[in-house]
């Protein structure tokens, strides 16, 4: 690992709404609006359906951060999908804590089709964001590492 | 209002001999047997007259039922798995079931995900002071107590002392802070139980506030238990006086200093907790779980866990199977699954072959839910789970990390 925390670049994984967010990201794109490359996108088709698995899973696989982005409340396209997945991301969140991997790495924001700029604006800062959190302790140590602490 | 606090005890002389306080659970049970308002009835009984080995066992001959006579301290099940996986969730048969409030908060919480038929149960509650493992309780009596094992008649814990009662008849007590200075611990999750009179049972039974009269103190907490017991009293199979204000009082004392010093001993482990910082918790946890055998043991005595499709076996995909230690999403889809209905019934541990302090995991997630999501687990039947639920009022908070009032904090 390097000794300068600034020239760690964070693995980010993002979960993105296929109705809103992923637009969003498509129109950041078009509109040629930079933002850290550090994300590595799954689209689902609601945010209710990412189950707090997965989020689990890719954080003791390794990445640095998980990023979800859905609609706005009340813009869900199936009614309540993103309100659920407000209440699972509380409760996974408070899991972390418990286990002892930063809560931070994990961050949900709510940008819609039309917010293109907003959504660079997120991945900046949460790149930012993780990038500061360091490494993932978990990606540091391998499985042989795990099993003897 | 009302009157719902009662004193009760059996007229026959043989029950009350063999019941703990009066025989009154005992009676109740076969009386509800005997005049087919319910259909069997499950409760614990001892298995070759050790009080260190409880058996649940289901009775539907009344005959039967006095088998079961008298409070276990030593044994400690829980009653929900086996009606849930075996009774088919008592979707077609009327039970009677007795329970500690862990086991009755269990069935609430299995109730409100249609796994059990809450009409059908009829949940005699009976007050808990906390339980001991059975191999800590046999070294205790063996080695503080000086007594030998096979001799105990009965145990009671009480203005926190333990009071043995010896097959000959005589009694031996210790206190409980001097117990613990010896190593003889009750079950971690007793200690932090802050719930000793199970209301959200039908009726809730228990010793407290009958001042030394051999009867129960029986306080009724749904309409469902006003009718059982009406039916016994009508039957002669109990005797019921109100009870006094005096023996009210009294019991309303014990409950609170005992729920206090759980509360207390909840408060004083989870800031001890919250004090690690998070590189150590990854550490304490990662060499806890890096025990595991993945035997399934905490998934197959967790009440509450019923997918049927369980994400830990490995044809989900998720956890590699033929590997030890499992991955830590072994322990983690358990933790995510139960977080927020977790009753801290302690199955979970005392199944672990490794002693992993599984409870000491769970409890301090669900005491942190508790507040974001104002949910107390297994309490109120009418409270739907937090993970899946949505309130209308939410549509119009915008804030990706605030649900309601409580939520803020982070």
């Amino acid at each position: 690992m390097s000794g300068k925390p600034n020239d760690f670049s964070p693995k980010i994984l993002a979960f993105l709404c296929n109705w809103c967010s992923y637009a969003g990201a498509d129109l950041a794109g078009v509109s040629r609006m930079q933002y850290p490359s550090n994300i590595r996108v799954i689209r689902f088709m609601c945010t209710g359906r990412i189950d707090p698995i997965f989020i689990i899973k890719a954080l003791t696989n390794g990445v640095d951060g998980v990023l979800i982005a859905g609609c706005h409340p009340g813009e869900c396209h199936y009614g309540k999908g993103n309100l659920y997945t407000r209440r699972r991301v509380l409760m996974t969140k408070k899991l972390l804590e418990c286990i002892g991997i930063e809560p931070e790495r994990l961050h949900l924001a709510w940008v819609a089709a039309s917010e293109g700029p907003k959504f660079a604006e997120v991945v900046k800062d949460f790149t930012e964001q993780t990038k500061n959190l360091g490494p993932n302790p978990l990606a540091v140590l391998t499985k042989q590492e795990r099993t003897v602490l | 209002m009302e009157n719902n606090l009662y004193l009760a005890w059996s007229p026959d002389a043989t029950i009350q001999g063999m019941g703990s306080s009066g025989g009154a659970v005992t009676a109740l049970l076969r009386c509800a047997l005997e005049n087919q308002m319910v259909d069997a009835v499950l409760a614990v009984k001892k298995r070759n007259n050790s009080r260190f080995d409880a058996v649940p066992t289901l009775i539907t001959d009344p005959e039967l039922v006095h088998e079961t006579a008298g409070a276990m301290h030593f044994a400690p099940l829980n009653m929900v798995k086996i009606i849930k996986e075996y009774l088919d969730g008592a979707m077609d048969m009327r039970v009677a079931v007795t329970c500690k409030p862990c086991d009755a908060r269990a069935f609430i919480e299995l109730a409100k995900r249609n796994q059990v038929r809450r009409e059908n149960l009829f949940l005699v509650g009976l007050n808990c002071s906390g339980t001991y493992l059975p191999t800590v309780a046999e070294q205790m009596i063996r080695e503080a107590f000086g007594e030998n094992p096979q001799d105990l008649a009965g145990e009671e814990v009480d203005e926190g002392k333990l009071i043995i009662t010896l097959k000959d008849g005589s009694t031996k007590e210790k206190d409980l802070e001097e117990l613990v200075r010896q190593g003889y611990e009750m079950r971690e999750n007793c200690l932090r139980c802050s719930y000793k009179v199970p209301r959200m049972a039908d009726i809730a039974c228990g010793k407290w506030g009958n001042n030394g009269k051999s009867a129960t103190f029986i306080e009724i907490c749904s309409p469902k238990g006003h009718e059982f017991l009406d039916a016994a009293a009508q039957n002669g199979a109990l005797v019921m006086e109100p009870a006094t204000n005096e023996q009210i009082e009294k019991r309303k004392q014990k409950e609170t200093e005992a729920v206090e010093n759980a509360q207390a001993r909840e408060k004083q482990e989870i800031e001890a907790f919250k004090r690690y910082s998070s590189e150590e918790r990854l550490k304490y946890w990662l060499g806890h779980l890096s025990r595991c055998i993945k035997c399934f043991g905490c998934r197959d005595a967790c009440p509450i866990c019923f997918c049927k499709e369980c994400y830990l076996e490995p044809y989900r995909g998720c956890i590699p199977g033929g590997e030890t230690p499992p991955d830590i999403m072994f322990q983690l889809i358990r933790l995510s699954h139960v977080a927020d209905s977790c009753v801290n019934c302690g199955q979970c541990q005392d199944a672990c072959p490794m002693e992993i302090p599984l409870t000491r995991l769970y409890s301090v997630l669900n005491s942190e839910l508790a507040d974001i999501f104002d949910y107390k687990p297994g309490v109120d039947i009418d409270q739907p789970p937090p993970l899946t639920t949505v309130t209308e009022q939410e549509l119009s908070i915008d804030a990706p990390d605030i649900i309601g009032e409580n939520s803020s904090d982070r």
